[in-house]
């Protein structure tokens, strides 16, 4: 039994008619992406990125293994995103079919896996024979809504932060170089999808929404928990800096006018690119602590003292 | 494997037609009326797709009742041999499909009047005969007419189709070599109006040129919406010309 | 045993904690007392789920163990009797495990046994007594490692984890909830284990109660305000 979060009227008339005044309980603006926190672990590929209270956990890992007859090129990536009560009791262990964790699974697999964000054939060490198996392990800590979008910057990040351990090959021998022994090596990360998620609410009654024509439907992006629990209708957009549509999924809800529909598109752009910036920006402060001494060495540094 | 050439430099596609051309889209209702409350049958394209509808009725288990509205539960199934190969899994409980029936009952909860049958259940059922591409719009589709036929209140049609984009030309509703060669926008329309009610992207797609795939899959929706329309009346004149010649 | 913990970190649950220790990190959340699915209900008492996920992969037989070790622990420590027909979920989130999965868990019960005890006091469930943990190894020279990291786990000829009630504040020992011993050991070393492990788990205690002080102190100031 999964225990569904229940929210008093009086609660839910006040936060609608609170945004029906243009306010949010969190005084963000509609359009207000929450600050996203990214933290390194001590291990390469450990994340844990923090957005208001939402908190989520990303771990990793890889080791080798032999890739599927039918795709001899490629290695194995998977993406594990299971919940588990500790993010609320509303989430069931070892049961994951409830509808919203199928859509949180799905969306994330389409905005990362199917999306070629990392290079599978990279992993490729011995056609046919042995390849990396690449695993992402998503652990929901604390839930305060925009799971999908917690997770998406989690996995890229982490992947952007992994380092496989380096090999030799001769022939069919492969040689595994401890951490300690040789510098390890990143993935290939061929573009950063990022998922913004944008809720929409209905102030008026439904027939207007259909019929009517004012399309004064309410968005707002990256909503919490309680702004979940209440909403109409969901709209997950995942886009790179390329400017590429990813994934883009409204299953259902509340129905929107296009040209509306677009313009969160284009929103979702803006906030994208300050994310994929604020990832870089992170991984090269913590690339620089890891490693201090890699300034006194680089070549760059003699040219300047001289 | 030789490359198919999906759009010709004459304009044409595949199966000869032009880009903004829709399928062969046929479909009749109330096909099986001793089995449901409401039925369609819809061919688009090499879709081939039943769809029943039994309910408003009694929900089968007590904590299934909702006393403000009825309860909408869609199942899909896929049968094995819907594909040119036959598939070895039956599609049950993938997540895929899974996620499709939540996207469906997501879409249809807000359509059709629930809150008119309270403490009831609208079992919706769903066998993909054969699937040749944009089989979520087909779906919807289906879904429209046999509620239609069952009877039930909704505020307007819902009428799905896909879009492809090859290279920079939108291709209104794909085929399935279409939809494996190109990425496709999937889109549900309400009515005649500009509102979707589902919209999936599931390849990578420029932004820039989502808008020009917008307006041409909405212009197809309502195309298709007109064909359902039609097929709808001339079905309710017949059967209006029966009852009234007893 | 140095380590740092935090209690009170997740907002959807009634207790949570954390705890780092050396390469160790765990979280972990408690919700009850709720209600429980039928076949869990316990006419008398308060029944328990604890569930242990690891930081890599799908829980297996090794987190399946990890489980029925900790709910041997607390069992007897939690009064159980105060909350018949409710439930108590325990979860723990292993992010770093800080030892060589496929061979050792001492860590990992060690650890999870004071952050357990830290979310339960945190949820407000009523104890019987306090407790507190740690992993022990000696080493090829038969010398006595307390809080053993990784390397000396591997090097070690025996691993142990020691698991205490403490009672009058933390300073008298009433009862051992768990010794888990693998490897090659006589009795005396045994018996050395318990005696060492008492000492630094007696101090272990008063590090425990001082986390738990300092909490209360700051939630009352809050109050107070």
């Amino acid at each position: 039994m999964a225990k569904e979060i229940e929210i008093s009227n009086s609660e839910s008339k006040f936060l609608l008619e609170a945004l029906r005044q243009n306010y949010r309980l969190d005084g963000r603006s509609f359009s207000q992406f929450r600050d996203v926190k990214i933290a390194f672990g001590d291990e390469y590929g450990d994340v844990t990125i923090e957005m208001g209270k939402t908190k989520v956990h990303c771990r990793i890992s890889c080791q080798i293994t032999q890739p599927y007859e039918d795709r001899p090129f490629e290695g194995l990536f998977l993406i594990s995103t299971e919940n588990s009560p500790m993010a609320g009791p509303q989430f069931e262990n070892g049961n994951n079919t409830n509808e919203d964790e199928v859509l949180i699974a799905r969306i994330i697999e389409k905005a990362v896996r199917r999306s070629g964000a990392l290079d599978i054939e990279g992993l490729c060490i011995v056609a046919g024979s042995k390849c990396w198996a690449v695993r992402a392990d998503v652990h929901f800590l604390n839930c305060d809504g925009g799971f999908i979008d917690a997770s998406c910057i989690a996995v890229m990040a982490g992947l952007l932060h992994f380092r496989k351990p380096d090999i030799t090959v001769h022939g069919e021998q492969v040689i595994m170089h401890p951490v300690d022994e040789r510098e390890p090596v990143p993935l290939g990360i061929l573009h950063v999808p990022i998922c913004v998620t944008f809720s929409f609410f209905n102030p008026m009654d439904t027939e207007e929404n259909i019929k009517g024509d004012t399309n004064a439907e309410i968005t707002i992006i990256d909503a919490t928990l309680k702004e979940e629990l209440l909403r109409d209708g969901v709209l997950t957009v995942t886009l790179n800096k390329n400017r590429e549509v990813v994934q883009v999924s409204k299953a259902g809800g509340l129905p929107m006018d296009a040209l509306s529909l677009m313009e969160c598109c284009r929103k979702a752009y803006a906030i994208t690119e300050e994310i994929t910036d604020k990832i870089t920006y992170v991984l090269k402060k913590d690339e620089k602590r890891r490693n201090k001494f890699a300034d006194l060495l680089t070549s760059e540094n003699a040219r300047e003292t001289s | 494997m030789s490359r198919l050439e999906i759009y010709s430099p004459e304009g044409l596609r595949l199966d000869g037609r032009r880009w903004n051309e829709l399928r062969r889209f046929e479909s009749s209702i109330n096909t099986h009326p001793h089995a449901s409350d409401g039925s369609s049958y819809l061919e688009q394209g090499n879709n081939k797709i039943i769809t029943l509808v039994k309910g408003p009725k009694e929900p089968t288990s007590r904590s299934q009742v909702d006393t403000n509205k009825a309860l909408l539960r869609i199942s899909v199934n896929i049968t094995q041999f819907s594909k040119f190969e036959r598939s070895k899994s039956s599609h049950r409980n993938e997540r895929r499909v899974l996620e499709m029936q939540t996207a469906l009952v997501r879409t249809f909860e807000k359509n059709v009047m629930l809150n008119l049958y309270p403490r009831t259940l609208i079992d919706i059922e769903i066998h993909v005969l054969q699937q040749d591409g944009g089989i979520m719009g087909s779906l919807l589709n289906g879904i429209t007419l046999a509620l239609i036929d069952a009877g039930i209140a909704m505020y307007d049609y819902i009428s799905g189709i896909s879009v492809g984009l090859y290279d920079t030309t939108p291709l209104l509703d794909v085929n399935s070599l279409e939809e494996t060669a190109m990425s496709s926008v999937t889109l549900g329309v309400v009515g005649k109006s500009e509102k979707l009610s589902l919209l999936l992207v599931e390849d990578k797609i420029p932004l820039d040129r989502m808008e020009t795939v917008l307006a041409i899959g909405i212009a197809g929706a309502h195309r298709i919406r007109d064909l359902m329309d039609e097929e709808l009346r001339s079905h309710a004149e017949k059967r209006v010309a029966n009852a009234s010649s007893r | 045993m140095s380590f740092q913990a935090e209690t009170g970190i997740l907002t959807q649950v009634d207790g949570s904690s954390q705890i780092q220790s050396q390469k160790t990190k765990i979280f972990c959340s408690v919700t009850g007392p709720i209600e429980p699915k039928a076949r869990q209900e316990l006419p008398t008492q308060l029944a328990l789920e604890i569930i242990v996920r690891p930081s890599l992969g799908v829980p297996n037989t090794r987190e399946k163990l990890i489980e029925d070790k900790l709910r041997a622990v607390f069992t007897p420590l939690i009064t159980r009797y105060l909350y018949p027909r409710q439930l108590c979920q325990i979860t723990l989130q292993i992010l770093s495990s800080g030892e060589s999965e496929q061979e050792f868990t001492q860590r990992e019960v060690a650890n999870s046994i004071n952050a357990t005890l830290l979310a339960l006091i945190d949820a407000g469930i009523a104890l019987n007594s306090m407790c507190a943990a740690i992993s022990l190894a000696i080493s090829s020279d038969d010398k006595l490692i307390m809080d053993p990291n990784d390397e000396q786990l591997k090097a070690a000829k025996s691993v142990h984890v020691l698991a205490l009630e403490l009672v009058e504040s933390s300073t008298v020992v009433k009862n051992v909830l768990l010794l888990d011993s693998y490897g090659d050991f006589n009795e005396k070393q045994l018996f050395d284990i318990l005696e060492q492990g008492e000492i630094s788990l007696l101090k272990l205690g008063k590090e425990i109660r001082s986390i738990v002080e300092s909490k209360i102190i700051n939630s009352n100031l809050i109050i107070q305000k």
